[in-house]
This record gives structure tokens, sequence and C-alpha cells, in this order.
């Protein structure tokens, strides 16, 4: 799976730095896309995902595997609700890699204007790659008759962050991604995600805009469609 | 036998997985393996036995995951686990003993096996990028080794690692306590990659470096693609390698990661490893006994490939190395305070972007190695030289060379050198090589030699080569080899001695191809005291570079410098079809001067600012300062105003954050100028006041308080900048001992808003006479009231106008 440069929504990078829906000038444009050029040049993206069992009771998820036995258990009530109706559940893990880090440094120490282009490139990088991802997963499950709902990450509604410990585990993400997590639950490198996407027998719509599906109604980089 | 004395002499077979053969006696996902070494020993025994029956020689403990940040959440020690571990595989080896023996086998018979304590990753990405310090690493695996020796593992196997940081700080650890041979295996990607970046040649010239006994792949790949990497591994590598590929590549089959490479494939795929030149084989991931049985049985006769030295005089830094090769190298000479005012008014003034902005501009002009020399008689230099190569190493890809003659900030960046360095230098007085090369042996460096000894630099050609001869000679009582040693035949300036540069560069001449070792001039000592020294040094360049210069310690700004090089491997025949020479020196003639394209006109410094354009501002300032204007005028009366023009329209939403920050970015180069200005006349810019900034505990996202940063720091406020996942205690004890009025704290998730909380209620608890600005995505003025902060910024610009009413209210 290749990430092509073209695939990174620049509606998205212009939205996190600030502007709402108007397209920048032609000097920001510009540098946007020089370092969107960087980026892609030096990130190794990488990323794994792997299917599992599913059963909710209330605001309890359960995954197991093939032999059905236990394998993890999720508490959260938002989460509960995304995967209603899912008999399947895969869990996915995507990163930049270390040198979207780097690269962020450098630019912070040379030229903060680049700095904030490239962390908002960044979020919108990885978010364009899990969308590839997540598009490979529903190729893959529309075989079986699959829909594949929203991708879910911890730390959205009530899904504390540390069910990433336990993603960490099913998914051996430091071993296979070299993802780390610090004490206080979060990814390095930093532009890394970690999701639930759960299988579903019933017709799904779009499943790549979460606006729609967030509680968070007030929040400043909200799509206003 | 011991199996250092096997390791390479004969072959020698490692087990397979761990991990799967306890899933199928009964491991839930989830479950920590290695408590099964106090849980269910009997069973971790039975895998081992498996192993050894099938003809394993080394068997790794189930240590893996054991380290201290694991261990929180566990009701075991890491002593608990790792002596309990150990002591599992060597009963398992007694019984099989045992049994062997009852089945017959005479016991001088016996094949020897090994008991490896195995370590993995710490599950922790290393600071300056990560979380945790190298010295916090270093200890938690002080830790594992210290109870691996104890309870009498015969090896340590520092495996399936991806970071060459980390690798450093374990294999480190091993070195420094326990005796024990050292075994380190990587997991590369398919392109021949750690996961952090590394590549097979530099992780191998560091860990060679570090003296570990043999080096490897594990994890990750199948025998096949590791096959592929393997020429890279023997092109460079001089001592045993290990390989343990799992069985194939993982693929996903109905929702759980197989590997799906049979036992006599593998096997057979296997036997071609060591054909190619492994010297002990097992597996990993997906592996079973039955596939170590099978690979004993095709491979137990062969002939192992003779391991040679490669006599390679290169070193790495964290993702590529350097070879020296009939290719001079450019060396960059600028991070040195030597005769640059501003260099050393960046040093008193902790000025550590400025460091990294000689770097960057070096490595962006050709530079392949950096020389980093940060000693005043006035700083503390061995802290300042470690903060100085952990901050260069986050953020430039070059391999650096360590200059400083005080041993302990020598030691403390090598310790703290993320692969294998460069050291300057040594030379031939007794007491230099006595401090030097015991630092260099330890830790791989390789170091630059000066041809000179107590009786002073030697006059004559002879007398230079006999100082070299006696170095190379001391080194190798050292155990360090002539491929370690780079020498430096010293340049002397023609203006005091006609025959000086005739001097060097036979001695240099006669050390590169008579003694077969490597040199390094520091080019530019030529010309001292002559008029357009550049014409000197850069004709001197080439001569030496013609007598055998290896690496040139050079300014690689210096185009006419660059351009001789350039043409010179050109002439060599080092530049295939001349491409390096077109596309460095083909074009300048079509590039105009001002970069910034269609803005040749001459703009007004405020205009500059308010378009954010760098050089325009720059050059703009320079001519005001050189028209008369002094440099409180320029700021208070050009420069500010443009950025308040520019606040303004952020605030009302007609400017966005790239266009404050490219003024910012253009306003600090305005400053640039003044302080070139200033320090050149002695003086200093004075502040507006001292604020102290911190992204909190916790969180690692810290964009948003380099912009605030920035932005006051253009509004003429001091900051000190205490970076991210800062303590609370740092901040109090910082504002205390600074005296500080103001404090700026960011905070990005909700989950770390509470450290932020328990900052301010340090604060007030130490009565300190601060206020506390926030800021940061979660926040809200309503939360910001809560956590009992003075300020709430909503955005950049709200920290400067809440610093500047302060300001002009007399309160910081």
């Amino acid at each position: 799976m290749k990430l092509k440069i073209e695939d990174i929504n620049r509606r998205e990078i212009y939205r996190y730095l600030g502007y709402r829906g108007q397209t920048p000038d032609e000097t920001v444009c510009q540098m946007i896309e020089e370092v969107l050029r960087e980026l892609t040049r030096v990130i190794q993206p990488k990323y794994l995902y792997q299917g599992y069992q599913c059963s909710i009771q209330e605001d309890a998820i359960r995954l197991s595997d093939e032999q059905h036995n236990d394998v993890a258990i999720f508490t959260s009530m938002n989460l509960a609700e995304n995967l209603n109706g899912c008999h399947k559940v895969i869990l996915m893990a995507a990163t930049l890699g270390i040198e979207a880090d780097k690269l962020l440094q450098r630019y912070e120490i040379a030229n903060m204007a680049k700095a904030s282009a490239a962390q908002a490139s960044g979020a919108a990088t990885i978010e364009a790659y899990c969308n590839l991802i997540q598009e490979e997963i529903r190729q893959q499950v529309m075989a079986e008759g699959d829909y594949i709902k929203p991708r879910f990450s911890p730390g959205y509604g009530d899904l504390p962050l540390g069910a990433q410990k336990t993603i960490f585990q099913c998914l051996e993400c430091t071993k296979r991604l070299g993802l780390t997590l610090t004490d206080s639950l979060l990814m390095y490198p930093t532009k890394s995600v970690t999701a639930f996407i759960g299988l579903t027998k019933n017709k799904q719509g779009c499943h790549i805009a979460k606006c729609s599906t967030c509680k968070n109604t007030g929040c400043e980089f909200r799509y206003e469609d | 036998m011991k199996i250092k004395e096997k390791l390479g002499k004969e072959i020698l077979f490692f087990d397979g997985a761990m991990g799967t053969e306890l899933q199928s006696r009964g491991l839930k996902t989830g479950e920590i393996p290695e408590t099964w070494n106090i849980l269910h020993p009997d069973k971790i025994k039975q895998v081992h036995k498996e192993y050894l029956l099938a003809g394993a020689n080394v068997i790794s403990a189930n240590t893996f995951g054991v380290n201290t940040f694991k261990c929180k959440d566990m009701e075991y020690t890491v002593e608990q686990l790792v002596t309990a571990g150990i002591g599992i595989v060597k009963d398992a080896i007694l019984e099989v003993k045992d049994e062997l023996v009852a089945q017959g086998k005479k016991k001088d018979e016996l094949p020897d096996m090994y008991t490896a304590l195995d370590i993995g990753s710490l599950g922790k990405l290393l600071k300056p990028l990560g979380e945790i310090p190298f010295e916090e690493a270093y200890q938690a695996f002080k830790e594992v080794i210290l109870a691996g020796d104890k309870a009498g593992a015969d090896v340590i196997l520092i495996e399936t690692v991806s970071d060459s940081y980390e690798i450093k700080a374990a294999v480190l650890a091993a070195k420094e306590n326990s005796d024990l041979p050292v075994v380190v295996t990587m997991i590369f990607d398919e392109n021949g990659k750690l996961l952090t970046g590394g590549d097979v040649a530099s992780a191998t010239a560091m860990l060679e470096g570090l003296g570990v006994d043999a080096i490897g792949f594990n994890c990750g790949l199948g025998p096949e693609q590791m096959l592929k990497l393997l020429p890279e591994l023997t092109a460079c590598c001089s001592i045993p390698i290990v390989i343990n590929p799992n069985a194939g590549l993982p693929s996903v089959v109905n929702g759980k990661t197989v590997f799906n490479v049979e036992p006599e494939e593998f096997a057979q795929k296997v036997k071609f490893l060591v054909e190619h030149g492994a010297s002990a084989v097992g597996g990993c991931c997906g592996t079973t006994p039955e596939h170590i049985r099978r690979v004993v049985e095709t491979c137990k006769n062969m002939k192992l490939c003779p391991i040679t030295d490669k006599n390679l005089t290169v070193v790495s830094s964290y993702n590529h190395a350097v070879y020296f090769t009939r290719k001079p190298l450019i060396i960059g000479e600028r991070i040195n305070p030597t005769g640059k005012s501003k260099f050393k008014q960046a040093l008193r003034d902790h000025d550590m972007e400025y460091i990294y902005r000689e770097g960057l501009t070096q490595e962006e002009k050709g530079a392949h190695i950096l020389d980093v020399n940060v000693g005043l008689p006035e700083i503390d230099e061995p802290q300042l030289m470690e903060e100085a190569v952990t901050g260069i190493q986050a953020i430039i890809d070059l391999p650096l060379q360590i200059d400083t003659s005080d041993p302990i900030a020598m030691e403390r960046a090598l310790r703290c050198y993320n692969g294998k360095p460069m050291l300057n230098s040594v030379n031939g007085k007794q007491e230099s090589m006595e401090s030097v090369f015991p630092l260099a042996k330890k830790y791989g460096a390789v170091v630059v030699c000066l041809c000179l000894d107590e009786s002073g630099i030697p006059e004559t050609v002879e007398g230079r080569l006999a100082v070299a001869e006696k170095i190379v000679k001391t080194a190798q009582s050292y155990g360090i080899p002539k491929k370690n040693l780079v020498m430096d035949a010293l340049v002397m300036t023609i203006s005091t001695g006609k025959d000086n540069a005739l001097i060097t560069l036979e001695a240099l001449r006669r050390i590169r191809y008579e003694m077969g070792i490597h040199t390094v001039l520091g080019v530019s000592n030529i010309s001292f005291g002559l008029p357009e020294r550049g014409k000197v040094t850069t004709t001197f360049f080439t001569m030496a570079l013609q007598n055998g210069l290896s690496a040139g310690i050079v300014n690689p700004s210096s185009d006419l410098l660059m351009s001789a090089y350039y043409s010179f491997n050109a002439l060599i025949g080092e530049d295939d079809q001349c491409m390096e020479y077109i596309e460095k020196c083909g074009n300048t003639a079509e590039q105009p001067k001002v970069a910034e394209s269609g803005k040749n006109k001459e703009l007004a410094l405020d205009e500059a600012i308010i378009k954010g354009l760098t050089e325009s501002a720059y050059q703009a300032t320079i001519k005001l300062l050189e028209g008369g204007t002094d440099s409180l005028t320029i700021i208070n009366e050009k420069l500010i105003p443009a950025l308040d023009v520019v606040g303004k329209g952020f605030e009302e939403k007609k400017m966005f954050l790239p266009q404050l920050l490219m003024s910012a970015d253009a306003a600090k180069a305005s400053f640039e100028a003044i302080k070139k200005i200033l320090s050149k006349e002695g003086k200093k810019s004075e502040a507006k006041g001292k604020i102290v900034i911190a992204t909190v505990k916790g969180d690692i996202h810290d964009i948003g308080k380099n912009i605030v940063k920035t932005l006051l720091e253009n509004y003429g406020f001091e900051m000190i900048d205490l970076g991210k996942d800062v303590d609370p205690e740092l901040i109090l004890k910082t504002v205390q001992e600074n005296n500080i009025r103001l404090v700026g704290l960011s905070a990005l998730m909700t989950t770390t808003v509470v450290n932020m909380e328990e900052t301010i209620k340090l604060l007030r608890k130490h009565n300190v006479n601060c206020r506390v600005m926030v800021g940061g995505a979660v926040l809200t003025q309503e939360y910001a009231d809560m956590i009992g902060a003075d300020f709430y910024s909503k955005d950049a610009m709200g920290s400067v106008r809440y610093a500047n009413e302060l300001y002009e209210a007399g309160e910081i």
C-alpha cells in the first residue's frame, strides 16, 4: 500500500492551521506543498491490523479469538454505540514513524511557519494513511458481506486512553511498528493512530467523515458541512 | 567450552519462538508470558526441553519483556522474573543432558548447551525525541543484566530491538555490569531499515565499536528476506553473525496472524543463510521445535564462512554510516567558538538553537560529518557538550566529531552519542593517550590523532611520521586497530614558515600511502595572517586532497572551497558522470541573489515583516543599522509595529497562523541582524523580562508552546523554555531560582490538563510571586479559572498581549 501525496487532504491541513473554509494565499499554499513533499519523502509509514470476534453487552466490549477465547475487554458506552450491530472488530495501528517527529523538530529550529505546516500536514497525512488502510479493509471484508463502521480511537468519547495498553499488547505495536507508549498513555512516534473498526452486515454510508458522529459539537475543527 | 570461543568457529543453533508455544499451552492474549516463570515453570521448561532435544545449543530464557517499566503492572519484581527464567533454562539443560545420557550418549559427546539472558525493548522511546533519558534506559537494562548474571546466564542476547539508541544503552549496561558475551539481533524491515530509521551499516558500525561479540537479524522477516539483506551485513561486519528469522512474513488469515513457512522449507532457506555468512541460526515468530530440528539436521555439518576483518574506517549517525574511502569527506568546522564572538555569546546565553542552526546550515551545504566543540573557559563544558550532542542528533542525520580536550566532557558526549562517533583528538603525549585511548576503545570511536608530542610539533616530515608511528603503536596496546585512527599531520600557516605547507603535504602523503592510515586536516590554518584567506586555503585544500587527504575539517559554507572539492572528485573519477559537480556547481549563475522570487525590489523592514520575508527583513535591518539607525529605534519603531499589524490581522481572523509565524520568522531574522552588530560591538540586547514556558508533565505536544515562545521572543521577552513533559517541581525550581514573575503552561490533552492544575497548585503552595497563563486545545476560560490560572490565552497572540500588559504595568 503506497501513500500518495495527492491522497492527503489539503483542506484538512488548512483547517488545522486555523483556516475556516478559506484557501490560504499562494505563498502559504506553496510552503505547505513544499513541507508535504519533504514529509512524504522522509517518512516510512507502517501499519498492521487484526480481526477479532466481538460481543457487546451495554458498555462492555468483549473481543475474542477464533476459538472464542477472550482476548480483551474494553469499557465504553460510546464505543459500544459505535460498534452496535457488529459481529467482528478489527484493531488497527498505523504510524508515520519517527522521521515525521524529527522533521518537525528541524523545522522548529529553522522555520516556525514550516513547523506549523508540518504539524498540520503530519496530522492530515496519518489520517490519509488510515483512510487507505480502512479502504483495504473495506475491500477485504466485502467478500464476506461485511460493511465497516467509522474507525474509533482511544480518547474518543468515553473510551479511555488506557485502552491503548491493551491494543498495544494485542497487536504487539512496539515490536512490529516501533510504537511506544508514554506513562501518560500517549504514543511515540507522535503521528500514530490506533483504532477499532467494527464489521457489520448492515450496509453503512460514509465512514470517513467522522465529525457527524462526534459528540463534541463545539470543536474548533469540526467540518462545517 | 564457553560460548564465546565457539561463536564464529562452529555452527551454533538458537531456539525458536516462545510466545506461540506458550499460547498453545494456554497462555491467553493479554496475559504476560514472563509471569509464567513463576506461575507455570514446568510449562516453560517443557518448551525449552523441546528445543534442546531438537538440537538447539542456545536457549533464550523467558525474560524478553522483563524490565522495570513492564513490571510496574505486575506483582513480581524484575529480579524474581529473571532469576526464575534463567533457573528454568538451567534445569531444562540438566534434565535433557540426563535424558541423553540415559539413552546411552556419552557425557563428553553431549552438545554444548547455553543459557541466554533474553532482553527485548523497554517499550519506551528515549529522549530527546521521546520520553525517557538515556541513563534511565541504561539503569533499566542494568537491573535485568545484574539479575541475569547473578542467576548464571552464559550469554546476553539483546534481540528484536529496533532503536540503535536503546540498543546502545543495553550494550553499555551489559559491558559495564557483566563479563558475559553480548549478542545483538535487530529487527529490520524489507528495505533494510530499523523502525527508527537506522540501516545495517550504521548499526553494525556502532555495535562493533562497542565491542559486542556477535550481530545479526531476528524477527520481522522470514529467511528469504533476511537472505536478501545478508550481503549488506557481511560487507561491513567483521564479527560473527547470528540470524533468527520468523517462519516467513506474517499474513493475516481469518483475522489471525500466521507464519506459513513449513519446517523443511524453513531449514532449506536457513541453509542459504549459513552458506552466505551466518555463524549461528535459529528461529523467531512462528517457528517450532520441528523447525529447529530440521535446521539442525540440515546445517549441523556445514562449514562456516571465514570471518574476515573488513578493515573499514567508518563513523555513523543513528541512520547512516560514513566511510573513509578514496573519495574525500567534508567535516564541518563551524560548531566551534574559537574566534567567533557571536558563537561565544550564544554559548554563554545557553542559546542551543543557535548551535543547531549552525549544524543545519552545514548539513545543507554538503558536510558529511560535523565537528562539535562547545568549550569556553567560563561554562560547564561537560554539561553543555552532552546537551549539544543530544540535541544535534535529534534533528541532524550526520555523524558527529566530538571535539574537546576535557576528558569528562569527552566521555559524556561519547556515552550519549547515538552511533559510532569521531573523536577529536588525541596526540603523541603520554598523558593524552592515557586519557583518550581507553575512552576511544570503550565507545568504539574513530580518533583524530595529532602528530605532536611532549617536544611540540616536529618541524620535519620524519619527525611527524615518528609521532604518528608512536601513536599507532600505543593505540594497538589499547586494542585500538589502525582502522580506527585518522592522522592529522598538522597545518601551520605559511605566513610564519615558507615550507610549512610542503612539510604537511609530504607527511600527509606518507601517512596515507606508506603507513596506510586515513588522514584529516584543519585546512584553514594554512592561511592564518594572510589577506584573502579563502584563496590560499582552497588552493592548499586541493593540494592536500591530491596528496591523500581523506577528510578536510573546513567551512562547508565557503563556495570557493566546496567548488574545489566537487571539482576534485569529478577529476579523480569519484563523481559518476560528474552528476554531483553539475548539481552543486553547475547552475550557480542562474540563481538570483535574492531567493525570494519576484521580490527583487528592496523592501522596507516593516513591509518585509508583514509579508513574512525572512531574507528581505534581514537585509533591510542591516541596511538600517549601516545607515546609522540604532537598534532600539529599529525594534520599537519598525519591528514591533509591523508585528502588531500582523497580530491584529490574526486576531481579526484576516490573517492566519502560517502568516503570523512567517512574520515571526522574519522578525527573528531582523533580530539576528541586530544581535550580529551588537555582538561585534560587544553589547547585548536588553530583554523586557524573563518568562518561563513549559508543556506540562505527561504531555508531549509542544508545538503550541513553541509558537508562543517564538512570538514572545519577538516582542523582546527572554524565554526560559523547559520543553515538554516537564515536572512541576522543575517549573517551581526554575521560577524560584530566576525570580520569575510570569509562567506559561500548555497542555493539549484532557488527560494532561490535570498536571497543569498540579503545577499551579505547587506554585501557589510555595507562595511564589508569579502569574500563570495557560493555553492549549482542550482549555477554556472556565477551565482555566477552575484550575486557578491567572490568564487564559485562547491563541498565541493572547499571551503576547497579556505579557505586554504586565510589562507595561511594571509587573514583570
